[in-house]
């Protein structure tokens, strides 16, 4: 049972039921007609898969096993990195795993190797190999890339449909998706990499391949997914206030231009030889940096407000302060502020990671006073007399 | 009074095992999903080819080397001289199809002789590892000399030829393969205008 009566407890109880946070994820859902479509995504991918690289695999086995390796340890920095943005929501790592397998499996070899190499030639016979060759990529990949992704998030939706419900939501678990896609396409690459030198050189040839698609990885697939799934819940409005068709057409369409622009650089910037080399890094990479954080910042309003009211009792009790508060419900600017309120960058950080603690716990005890939100409670009031 | 235990359908929301309430996305995905993977498979089926090899086309094989594609071919990859693109030497492909024969040209960089090439591409593609012709030495009209195997089957017949793109300094320039696969029985056919094609690769005037 939980306790109502004061604007801050109904506020929080009221948060908690928007926001979906501490709702239990199982992939396993028999009676779901969501999970067995991903079933068979995700299989078939899989098979795809098996296929495509067994068939070269006795004399490719080299550039398979070392791409297969290299890309996964490629893939530890980004979970890092990702799982630290997962602040403001916490979505379940299984959740975020189903979302990382459908982007990897099903989204590169169910829907994109076949849609692609039909729409490719498509685009060879109607504008001549050269044409092709220039503007084939970049006018394939944004659409048939970005849908199959996209389709992982609508998926997770019927999936999960208590913890899909915001921007954000959709810009963490796009992330996820992106993210699978683009470690199952660059072990492609360094796959096709070693046939086009018919084998000779095969872990020279994956490296090579680590070095130049871990570069541009930066803003690739990942970038691009975050921003078109935040575009596609905005388009849903699956959270209240925030219903926004325009900006999630336009941070949709963001996504595709950009990985039109990326795909396509030879042709667009082919009249000037210094941008022809240059564009893709000074002008493209930091846009999408800048399309990025604008994206996140947008997506990240509804979760920090439901974060301030999840808090809102405990700032009521004492527990949590109002920097405190502004810092672990707000931007960077706001931890910066903490941090020098605190005069010790280490604890600051460890006072709002505290503070993130409760807040999860009391939204998986659906606001009701359990153990573990004692616990944490304790645990942050412990923190903050060290503090003091 | 209803029941909301995880997992539990209500009985009037259960339809082939399935809850109802949860169709949409799955059916929506799906639908996508299967007009992306079939739909552009059948658009490409119904567009026809109609890039054919014109008199005067000469193809642009990177770094200034060149052939001369036989006419009516459709040219469904590669690059031309007058497209005036710029390729690689090393990664440049060129696709040419007329009825049930297919020519692939493709670029690659290879450090050691045309014999070694075209053992390495026989090594690597063990599909064709059934390859019986003895290989045999082939001279273009610009005197660059190549390697050339042939061999028949059931499937079609099939002709490999390798060279490596420079007169001066073979070793280390880039090699071209060039692969063609005709139905069975039909390369009697074609083999003038394969002969024309492979005599007419000329290396780039750096070579």
């Amino acid at each position: 049972m939980t306790l109502t009566g004061s604007p801050a407890k109904d506020a929080q109880l009221s948060a908690i039921d928007q926001s979906g946070w501490g709702a239990p994820y199982r992939l396993f859902q028999p009676h779901n007609a969501a999970f067995w479509v991903w079933l068979i995504g995700v299989g078939i991918g899989s098979v795809g898969i098996v296929k495509f690289f067994g068939a070269g695999f006795g004399t490719y086995r080299l550039a398979v096993t070392s791409g297969i390796v290299f890309f996964g340890i490629y893939l530890i920095p980004w979970l890092i990195f990702l799982r630290h943005q997962n602040r403001y929501t916490a979505q379940p790592g299984a959740l975020l795993a189903t979302g990382f397998a459908w982007g990897f499996c099903a989204a590169a070899f169910w829907i994109a190797l076949p849609a692609n190499t039909a729409m490719l030639e498509i685009w060879t016979k109607l504008l001549g190999p050269a044409g092709a060759s220039t503007w084939g990529a970049g006018l394939t990949a944004p659409i048939n890339e970005e849908w199959g992704k996209g389709l992982g998030l609508i998926l997770l939706i019927g999936l999960a449909p208590r913890l899909v419900r915001s921007g954000y939501d959709g810009f963490i678990i796009g992330a996820f998706i992106g993210l699978g896609f683009q470690v199952s396409e660059d072990i492609l690459y360094a796959y096709n990499n070693a046939t086009a030198t018919f084998g000779v050189g095969q872990v020279e040839s994956s490296l090579y391949i680590l070095a130049l698609r871990g570069f541009v990885g930066i803003t690739s697939h990942a970038l691009f997914s975050a921003v078109f799934c935040a575009g596609v819940m905005w388009i849903l409005g699956r959270a209240p206030g925030e219903r926004h068709v325009g900006r999630g057409l336009a941070a949709c369409l963001a996504a595709m231009v950009l990985h039109f622009a990326w795909d396509d650089a030879g042709g667009l910037f082919a009249w000037n030889d210094f941008l022809l080399l240059a564009a893709p890094y000074l002008l493209l990479m930091p846009l999408a940096i800048v399309v990025l954080l604008v994206v996140r910042r947008l997506a990240s309003r509804t979760e920090r407000m439901w974060m301030r009211e999840l808090l809102a009792p405990e700032v009521e009790a004492g527990v949590v302060d109002n920097e405190l508060l502004a810092a672990v419900s707000g931007l960077h600017k706001d931890r910066r502020h903490f941090r020098k309120l605190v005069r010790n960058r280490r604890r600051a950080d460890l006072l709002i990671e505290s503070a993130g603690d409760l807040a999860q716990e009391i939204a998986a005890a659906g606001g009701a006073e359990t153990p573990r939100v004692a616990h944490a409670r304790r645990e942050l009031l412990r923190l903050r007399g060290a503090a003091a | 009074m209803s029941t909301d235990l995880p997992g539990w359908v209500p009985v009037e929301h259960r339809w082939l095992g399935l809850d109802r309430r949860r169709l949409k996305p799955a059916i929506f995905v799906l639908a996508v999903a299967l007009l992306l993977i079939y739909g552009w498979p059948a658009v490409n089926a119904v567009v026809p080819w109609d890039n054919p090899i014109k008199a005067g086309d000469v193809l642009d094989l990177g770094g200034g080397a060149t052939a001369v594609p036989p006419v009516g071919w459709q040219l469904e990859d590669g690059t031309l001289v007058s497209d005036d693109t710029g390729v690689s030497p090393s990664r440049e492909t060129v696709k040419l199809a007329k009825a049930g024969a297919v020519i692939n040209m493709t670029g690659a960089a290879f450090d050691g002789t045309a014999a070694q090439f075209l053992d390495q591409v026989l090594t690597s593609q063990d599909a064709n590892a059934d390859i019986s012709g003895a290989p045999g030495t082939f001279t273009t009209t610009s005197g660059l000399a190549g390697v050339v195997r042939t061999a028949s089957g059931p499937a079609g017949d099939e002709l490999l030829a390798a060279f490596k793109m420079s007169e001066t300094s073979p070793a280390t320039a880039p090699a071209l393969l060039v692969e063609v696969s005709t139905a069975p029985n039909s390369f009697q056919e074609y083999s003038g205008e394969i002969e024309a094609l492979l005599r007419s690769v000329t290396p780039g005037s750096t070579a």
